[in-house]
Formats: structure tokens, C-alpha cells, sequence
């Protein structure tokens, strides 16, 4: 399929259209997408370098796999879901899980927390980036992209309850991280 | 915190420029890797074709020619033989074999001409070429120059063999064979005839 001038292509059609490989088709989809994926990609991976090479795998699988689309969900979110699996893959290697024995964590509310809606969202990933891999990977499915506890399990391989535990002790980093911001923020306009 | 949450779900940074041209440069080399493959491919099928033709051939040859294997040949053989043997033929073959039979059994007196030549080492197996009435060169098969020979003598009567002879021109004359100058019952005869 070649664009028409007048044509704004639907999201069928840049399907087909990447499908078919076409390669205008692959690029608006590519313009479309890039922006918020690469969000995601910097999510995870913490720097700018290892966020390029995951967005650069991940539309690959997404041209590759447009076929097996099947309609049934968003596809945004199936789009994601190919970054969020490609950067998981891309630290299962840096990243070891240890399944521990479930222990009782103290468990941080998330309206503690709350300090985090004050700050801009380049700014919290900042903080996230700062996590150990394997806290920020945890708390980046379950909290921000809605994985149950279960299916972060399946996905990285470890027990439901060390994934509770990892994001336990997240939150509390989180926490941690947090205050100590905030406290520099208070510092630093006392000094002013 | 949902705020934030939502903040980071939605967060949106342009990625850097050299990550679609990474992109382009690798989906090129995909398709390029892609066509050694799918030629091989269909290199692939069609000798998975032909060799699956050549094995269904072998197989139904080797299922066809069991099952004629397994048919009883003589019988088969011998129907067919029957089927093409009229009764003249059969007359003549069984007159045959009696001309033989009696020069084989004739007294020692009597021997015939054929006889010692049967006798004779390696005459089986060499055949009498003759000049035709047109001099042209004409083989003749042991047997039937056997045949020949023994009527340059008494034995069998001459009534027999021009039985024979005659019998011999009406199965040819009816068949689909036409009789020509050359024809093996003309060299009897002329045979007979010089005999004379």
C-alpha cells in the first residue's frame, strides 16, 4: 500500500501496511509509537543507551509479528507489552532473581508515596532509575503497568511472594529516596 | 500517587534519531538474509517434491509388479497361447513334432541327413543361410533347416511333408503375413523340387 497524499492511514492500514512491508507504513507507525515506547525502554533500562537498543528491538519484533495481531485488545497495549517483555529480556541477563522465603515486609502504603505527584515524570524516573535492577523492574509491573504479582512471577521466573517482597522493599527505597529529595529540596530553598 | 502513576504510564520522550535508520539498516539485512532462505526453501520443496514422486513411483512399481508376481504366469501364459493358437496352428505344430519324432525313431538304415547333422557337435546352435530365389541370403533356424535337409530323403513320404507344406501355406495364407518370393514355404518347395 503507498500513501496518498489525502490518505491519513488508518490503524488498519498501517498494520497491513507493515504486514506487507511497506516501508512508509513501518515509518508512521514507528513515529507514532517511538515517543511512548521509548518512555517504557527508559523505564526500565535506566539510561539512554540501553533504551535506544531495546526501542530498536522491540519495533523489529513488532514488524515481525504484526501478523499474529488478532484485534482482540488495544493496540497500544499490545505494543507494550512487546517493550515491556523486550526490556525484561534485556536485564533477565544483567539481573538475577534469588527466591526467598517469603518474610513479612513492612508494607508501605502508596499514599506514602504521594510525595512522588509533586515531582515531574522525568524527574520520578530519576528516582525509579536509582532502585536496584531488580526492585525497579518489579515495581515498574506492578505499579505502573498493572501486572498481578502472579504474572510478574510467571514472567521473571520467581515466586509470587519474592515479587511481593521485591516490591516491598522497592516502596521502601522508594521512600527512602524520596525523603531524601524532598529533605535536599528543603535545604536548598533554606539556603535561598 | 496515581498521579504519578498515570505520569509514567504516559511518559513520552522522543528516542534518538539513529534508532529508525538502526531500524531501516536492520529490517534491509532481514530481507536480504530473508531470500537465500526462502530460495532455499523452495529449493527445498521442490526436491521434497521429487523425491516424494520418485519414492510414490517406486512404491506403486514395486506394488504393481507384486501383484502380477503373484498371478499364476504359466497359467496366464498358456490361456494366452490358446487364445492366439487356432486349431490349424495347433495341427501343424503336433504334424511338426510327429516329422520329428519319426526321423529321430527312423531304423538305422533310414537314418536321415537331419539326424547326423543333429548329431553333430554345436549344430544346434548354428544357423544355414541360403541363397533365395532372388539370390538374396536367407537364414534358416536350425530346426526348420533340419526340416529341409530331411526332405532330401525318403523318410517321412513325400505325401507328409507336402501335407505338411500345404497346411503350412493355408495357415500363412490366412494370416495377416503375405507370402512373397522370399517366403519360407517357396524355399520348401523349392527345396523339394531340386530334390527331384
Amino acid at each position: 500500500m503507498t500513501l496518498q497524499s489525502n490518505h491519513i492511514p488508518t490503524e488498519t492500514d498501517l498494520i497491513q501496511g507493515c504486514i506487507n512491508g511497506d516501508r512508509q507504513m513501518q515509518q508512521l507507525l514507528y513515529d507514532k509509537f517511538s515517543a511512548k515506547m521509548y518512555g517504557v525502554c527508559i523505564r526500565y533500562s535506566g539510561n539512554e543507551d540501553d533504551a535506544s537498543d531495546i526501542l530498536q528491538e522491540g519495533f523489529i519484533k513488532v514488524y515481525n509479528n504484526l501478523d499474529k495481531f488478532r484485534s482482540e485488545g488495544s493496540f497500544e497495549g499490545w505494543i507494550r507489552r512487546i517493550f515491556v517483555n523486550t526490556s525484561i529480556e534485556h536485564f533477565r541477563k544483567k539481573v538475577k532473581f534469588y527466591n526467598v522465603t517469603e518474610v513479612q515486609e513492612n508494607t508501605i502504603e502508596d499514599n506514602e508515596l504521594d510525595a512522588l505527584d509533586l515531582l515531574e515524570a522525568k524527574d520520578i524516573i530519576k528516582i525509579i532509575n536509582k532502585l536496584s535492577p531488580g526492585y525497579k523492574v518489579v515495581f515498574n509491573m506492578h505499579v505502573i503497568e498493572g501486572y498481578s504479582h502472579k504474572e510478574i512471577g510467571d514472567i521473571l521466573g520467581i515466586k509470587e511472594g519474592t515479587s511481593k517482597s521485591q516490591l516491598a522493599r522497592a516502596k521502601g527505597a522508594l521512600k527512602k529516596l524520596l525523603e531524601t529529595r524532598l529533605n535536599k529540596a528543603e535545604n536548598d530553598t533554606t539556603i535561598l | 500517587m496515581q498521579n504519578s502513576k498515570d505520569k509514567l504510564y504516559n511518559y513520552e520522550t522522543p528516542p534518538p534519531e539513529e534508532v529508525w535508520s538502526n531500524i531501516t539498516k536492520q529490517l534491509d539485512n532481514e530481507k536480504v538474509n530473508k531470500m537465500p532462505f526462502k530460495r532455499r526453501s523452495r529449493i527445498l520443496f521442490y526436491a521434497t517434491t521429487a523425491a516424494a514422486a520418485i519414492v510414490i513411483i517406486f512404491v506403486s512399481n514395486q506394488f504393481f509388479n507384486k501383484k502380477t508376481a503373484t498371478k499364476p504366469i504359466v497359467q496366464n501364459t498358456t490361456v494366452k497361447v490358446d487364445q492366439l493358437l487356432s486349431q490349424k496352428i495347433r495341427d501343424s505344430i503336433n504334424l511338426n513334432y510327429q516329422i520329428l519324432e519319426t526321423i529321430i525313431n527312423a531304423p538305422e538304415d533310414q537314418k536321415l541327413l537331419a539326424y547326423n547333422h543333429v548329431k553333430q557337435e554345436g549344430f544346434a546352435k548354428k544357423y544355414i543361410t541360403i541363397a533365395g530365389p532372388e539370390d538374396q541370403p536367407v537364414k534358416i533356424s536350425p530346426k526348420v533347416a533340419t526340416l529341409i535337409i530331411s526332405a532330401d530323403n525318403e523318410y517321412p513320404p513325400r505325401l507328409v511333408w507336402d501335407k505338411k507344406i500345404d497346411k503350412w501355406k493355408q495357415i500363412m495364407l490366412n494370416s495377416t503375413l503375405s507370402p512373397t518370393s522370399t517366403n519360407l514355404m517357396d524355399i520348401f518347395q523349392t527345396a523339394a523340387a531340386n530334390v527331384e
